[in-house]
């Protein structure tokens, strides 16, 4: 019945009126910080469809109201996971990998006390791709890594992509860029083409769920050294860049870095951190003497 | 070594529950600057703090808390906001004045409430600065309040930051002013290649 009224509104109306949506936009925004202009209308409502349908739900105003107010938060969570993009690869922007272990490591390791660990984290993480390819990095190309404890924290807002990024599974397209040597070497082939990253490299990441905008979320990361916030603050408004940066302020150590995305500056968000070039990459450093 | 878990994260402590007004306006004035932001980070909870932020605002000497008060006070927007965030405007202090700017330009209505006193204001650099917010304002009445200046503003910077304000938020309807102007400052050349060049814009040339 539920699915017949949904396929009726799919085929021959919108699943939500431009003031449902305007208002379905404001409450994804205080929840995730994320926000959709106009032009993403399609977009989110057919994603909504599909989880009315899902739900059972009669209607767009039933479905707001069971995400609003379920108590477990659990349909919020679902449509949070249909609502993120999860579209990356091994080694993308490596350019950043490499400004990593050939500059910002070498400069934090000449600051940081013996026996404190080196911490990373990778936010948004989503399958998985960039932990893992800073830790092929790292332990590929810094020299110094035998000498320190690197930890790497993953934390991405969608449940199901970190279940992914846990596994470790990779299609042929998402290795791409991976060299035969390194594949052979990390990765463990499975049936159907695929490619699982090896258990060793699987267990030394910490994934979590993690939404930024929530600070139940964000207050245990702290004294991080850098971080790679890369394609997600595209999708905030000003205000919520600003918070989310701030956040990073407080998530880092004095002295640590902030990598993000070809598109992103800065400037644009904050005038807190300090530009630093590292070979190709623009990377933004909390001083030394931050306060 | 090399690759670790993390395992000294997930010990730390949860956050307390939500502190009172009282105690946050203690540590607002706290020696240690982490507190001082923590503290005005948790007034955007508290509208009747506005004022108190603004206070802050004047006498904090950290950039890093000063980011998170303006951030506060973008949450806690209202027109008293705004006049007082305008008359840092008038601040020595750059990086103070352009932080101003940035968070008057996050409070469109606010800012709108307050707006013809800053356009009428003596000084020329506080105009500028009102239209500078005007250019990034996601209001409406945006290029009206630009195309209000071009008319009438008798400075050339204050015009001339209007038009690169029209250039950005204009539309065909203020192409007539902007003649206008030229003929106002007429044998100024600056003037002349800024309105051909927010013309050309306007036009989509």
């Amino acid at each position: 019945m539920a699915t017949a009224t949904v396929a009726h509104l799919k085929a021959s109306s919108p699943v939500m009126t431009d003031e449902e949506f305007a208002k379905f936009c404001e409450f994804f925004y205080r929840k995730t910080g994320i926000q959709f202009q106009d032009g993403k209308k399609y977009y989110v409502e057919r994603r909504i469809a599909d989880r009315i349908e899902k739900t059972g739900s009669d209607s767009f105003r039933d479905y707001f109201t069971l995400v609003r107010f379920e108590a477990n938060g659990e349909e919020l969570q679902f449509l949070v996971n249909s609502m993120t993009v999860n579209e990356t690869y091994f080694f993308r922007e490596d350019y950043q990998f490499d400004a990593l272990v050939g500059g910002i490591l070498p400069e934090i390791a000449r600051t940081k006390r013996r026996g404190d660990p080196i911490r990373i984290w990778s936010i948004p993480c989503s399958s998985g791709e960039e932990p893992y390819s800073i830790a092929i990095s790292i332990l590929e190309r810094w020299d110094q890594a035998d000498s320190w404890n690197i930890e790497i924290c993953a934390s991405d807002i969608d449940s199901k992509i970190l279940h992914e990024a846990r596994k470790g599974l990779f299609s042929e397209r998402s290795v791409s860029r991976v060299s035969a040597q390194l594949r052979s070497k990390y990765f463990v082939p499975r049936i159907g083409g695929d490619f699982q990253i090896c258990d060793a490299l699987r267990e030394s990441i910490d994934f979590s769920l993690v939404n930024v905008v929530d600070p139940l979320h964000t207050h245990r990361f702290r004294n991080i050294d850098v971080i790679f916030c890369r394609n997600l603050l595209i999708y905030f408004d000003d205000v919520g860049r600003r918070e989310t940066v701030e956040m990073f302020f407080d998530a880092l150590g004095p002295g640590g870095y902030i990598c993000l995305g070809h598109s992103e500056s800065m400037s644009r968000m904050s005038s807190i951190f300090v530009p630093r070039k590292f070979k190709e990459s623009i990377v933004y450093q909390k001083p030394l003497s931050a306060e | 070594m090399a690759l670790v878990k993390g395992s000294n994260l997930a010990t730390l402590p949860v956050p307390q529950p939500a502190r009172d007004l009282a105690t946050l306006l203690a540590d607002l004035a706290a020696a240690e600057p982490s507190v001082r932001r923590a503290a005005a980070r948790d007034l955007a909870l508290h509208p009747e703090a506005a004022m108190a932020a603004c206070d802050r605002l004047v006498m904090e000497a950290s950039p890093s808390v000063r980011a998170v008060l303006f951030t506060t006070l973008i949450h806690l927007q209202s027109p008293a906001v705004a006049v007082r965030l305008a008359a840092l405007l008038r601040s020595d202090d750059a990086p103070l004045r352009n932080a101003a700017i940035e968070a008057l330009q996050e409070m469109p209505d606010a800012f709108a409430a307050h707006l013809q006193e800053l356009l009428a204001d003596d000084d020329s650099d506080v105009r500028i600065f009102a239209v500078n917010i005007l250019g990034a304002l996601r209001h409406t009445q945006a290029p009206v309040w630009l195309a209000g200046v071009v008319r009438s503003d008798p400075h050339v910077n204050v015009c001339a930051a209007a038009v690169d304000g029209l250039a950005e938020v204009g539309g065909l309807e203020a192409l007539a002013d902007l003649e206008d102007l030229r003929r106002r400052f007429d044998g100024n050349a600056f003037m002349e290649f800024a309105i051909d060049a927010a013309m050309r814009r306007i036009r989509g040339e």
